[in-house]
């Protein structure tokens, strides 16, 4: 079959990411789990990304209030910018904002990391010495990627909260207690649970991408700056469209 | 191995908060919606919902107590409600309880308010029915307040018209921007001071004089309180009352005469004029006048010499005492009479 070059270039890449996925799960389910490594690893990209949301869902939170306000105040209801905060962090802000920065930070170290061991062959090695180089990097890195995500999105969220809070009190006075009621007055589970689950789904993409783009890095150090700069585009362009598709399967689900 | 240990338990803390934050936060927000709390259901009436949907909140004292659960439609004038109240509301709510369709603030979502009577009933259970009254709508305010807005518009116009045309008044202008105006305002006020002055003065005069009168002093007094003159007055009046009948009767009387004369004197005239008797020869033959005076002339002489005949014959002595005697009776007369 004759396709142009580029889109050929593209729908292999497509298909073997797709193949990539596939034997995620199959090596995922398979015993012999690599439990203290999975840990590891969760603790290496949850925790120590923790800081990093914490400061940007913090300024988002801050930012986002302030920037809502004069339109609030211009059609008198500047009572409701909490209700309006928060609906936006809860469902949107937060969990893309978060997945975006996580995007940033693992799956770009994710991609040079697995990328210079494909390069210096150190994964070449492991297959030799009977570690299944797969199991052992691939299926920890993108599981702790997966369950931390959702993790660090909640956090951000109350960090986001608590800044919007101090964003509307540079203005005015508002007690927490009444921030807070107003808060969970506008939210239901329908607001919630989607934008919860829709994050295991960023977290997946984020380190799936970044362990496809790494493991199949080639042409040496160049290859490995290539594989984690594509790992980052790639997952936040896979994050947004994860998005599109949470949104409308939400609406399907919770027939709003 | 100390170090990865260690990690571990930094990354247990992370993963706890980070769930015990998503537990806590649905677990409020199934608070909020009051989804692990017991209900009831029961149903109310309503004619028209007004875009009430399952989920809406029910209130009672503007608290909220539960969620619409259902709206049936069932016939073109019938809508049923199914309300989900929280358990504790079954030692709250009474029987005739009303419910009607209210708003969330002006443009909110729909809340159904159940309103308390005020006449005893038992408590609520479930599958009772609650009666609805209707209530205002939004719609409904809206119209009348169109209906306001032109009435309004209809005043301000004529309003407008007003000032505009008190503002275009020249005669208005000239007289605010008088100065001479004031100065003589005042003067003018200041006379009238005078005028009550000497008005109130006058008052006082007349008062006294009235005050005199009423004692009976003075000649006005006199009239007014001297009764006898009173009695009177008024005899004098009823006199006059009774020569005024008897004047009226003569005058009657006078008004007959009159037409009596006035027939006779037709009645001659028409004799006079054409009769066939001897007046009207009379009147009109200048010979028989001629001789009708002849006649007379000698009647006249006849009666001188009859007169003196007469003279002749008192003073015979034969018809003298006759005469006499005729005499001193009619002098008695004239004495009796005085």
């Amino acid at each position: 079959m004759n396709y142009p070059a580029k889109s050929r270039v593209f729908l292999h890449e497509i298909g073997e990411l797709t193949r990539f996925v596939l034997r995620f799960f199959r090596e995922a389910f398979r015993p012999r789990y690599e439990f203290s490594e999975l840990v590891h690893q969760c603790f290496v990209i949850g925790y120590k990304s923790l800081s990093l949301v914490a400061l940007t869902a913090f300024i988002m939170g801050l930012v986002l209030t302030m920037q809502l306000r004069p339109s609030m105040v211009r059609y008198g209801v500047e009572a409701q910018i909490p209700a309006m905060v928060c609906i936006a962090i809860i469902r949107e802000i937060g969990p893309v904002i978060t997945a975006l920065i996580f995007a940033g930070k693992i799956g770009s170290s994710i991609g040079a990391e697995l990328g210079s061991m494909r390069v210096t062959e150190q994964i070449d090695a492991m297959e030799v010495s009977g570690t299944n180089p797969f199991k052992y990097l691939v299926v920890t890195r993108t599981m702790a990627a997966t369950l931390m995500l959702p993790v660090l999105v909640i956090l951000a969220d109350a960090i986001s909260l608590f800044g919007s809070w101090i964003g509307v009190n540079i203005y005015e006075v508002l007690s927490f207690r009444l921030f807070y009621t107003q808060v969970i007055d506008n939210l239901a589970y329908y607001d919630a649970i989607p934008a919860i689950i829709k994050t295991f789904f960023f977290g997946f993409a984020v380190g799936i991408v970044g362990c496809f783009k790494g493991y199949f890095s080639t042409k040496g150090t160049e290859g490995v700056g290539r594989s984690a700069n594509s790992a980052v585009v790639m997952s936040s362009v896979l994050i947004f469209i994860l998005d599109l598709l949470a949104v409308q399967v939400a609406e399907l689900i919770w027939d709003f | 191995m100390a170090k990865r240990t260690f990690d571990n338990i930094k990354l247990g803390l992370f993963v706890l908060v980070g769930l015990g934050l998503l537990i806590l936060f649905l677990y409020m927000l199934g608070r909020n919606k009051s989804i692990f709390t017991d209900r009831f259901e029961i149903k109310v009436q309503f004619e028209n919902v007004s875009g009430l949907v399952p989920g809406n909140n029910v209130r009672v004292s503007g608290i909220v107590v539960g969620i619409v659960e259902e709206v049936q439609l069932i016939n073109d004038t019938l809508v049923v409600v199914t309300i989900a109240l929280n358990e504790p509301m079954r030692q709250v709510i009474r029987k005739n309880a009303q419910a009607s369709i209210g708003t969330d603030g002006l443009i909110g979502n729909r809340v159904v308010n159940l309103l308390p009577s005020k006449n005893p009933a038992p408590l609520i259970e479930p599958g009772d029915i609650l009666q609805s009254q209707k209530d205002v709508s939004t719609e409904e305010m809206l119209r009348t307040l169109d209906q306001t807005n032109r009435n309004v518009l209809v005043i301000s116009e004529g309003l407008k018209e007003t000032i505009e045309r008190i503002n275009n008044s020249t005669q208005l202008t000239t007289l605010l921007n008088d100065d001479g105006l004031s100065r003589d305002l005042k003067a003018a006020l200041s006379n009238l001071r005078n005028a009550t002055g000497t008005a109130s003065a006058t008052m006082s005069d007349l008062r006294q004089v009235v005050g005199d009168i009423r004692q009976g002093e003075g000649t006005i007094g006199a009239l007014l309180r001297d009764t006898a003159m009173a009695y009177e007055l008024n005899n004098v009046v009823s006199e006059m009352h009774a020569l005024e009948t008897q004047l009226s009767q003569l005058t009657r009387q006078t008004g007959n005469l009159v037409t009596d004369v006035n027939q006779v004197v037709r009645g001659v005239q028409t004799d006079l004029q054409e009769g066939p008797g001897p007046a009207r020869l009379l009147m009109q033959d200048s010979l028989a006048a001629a001789r009708l005076q002849n006649t007379l002339g000698s009647l006249e002489e006849g009666t001188a010499r009859f007169s003196e005949n007469m003279e002749a014959l008192k003073h015979n002595f034969l018809f003298r005492r006759y005469f006499k005697k005729l005499e001193k009776q009619k002098r008695k007369a004239a004495a009796g009479k005085e």
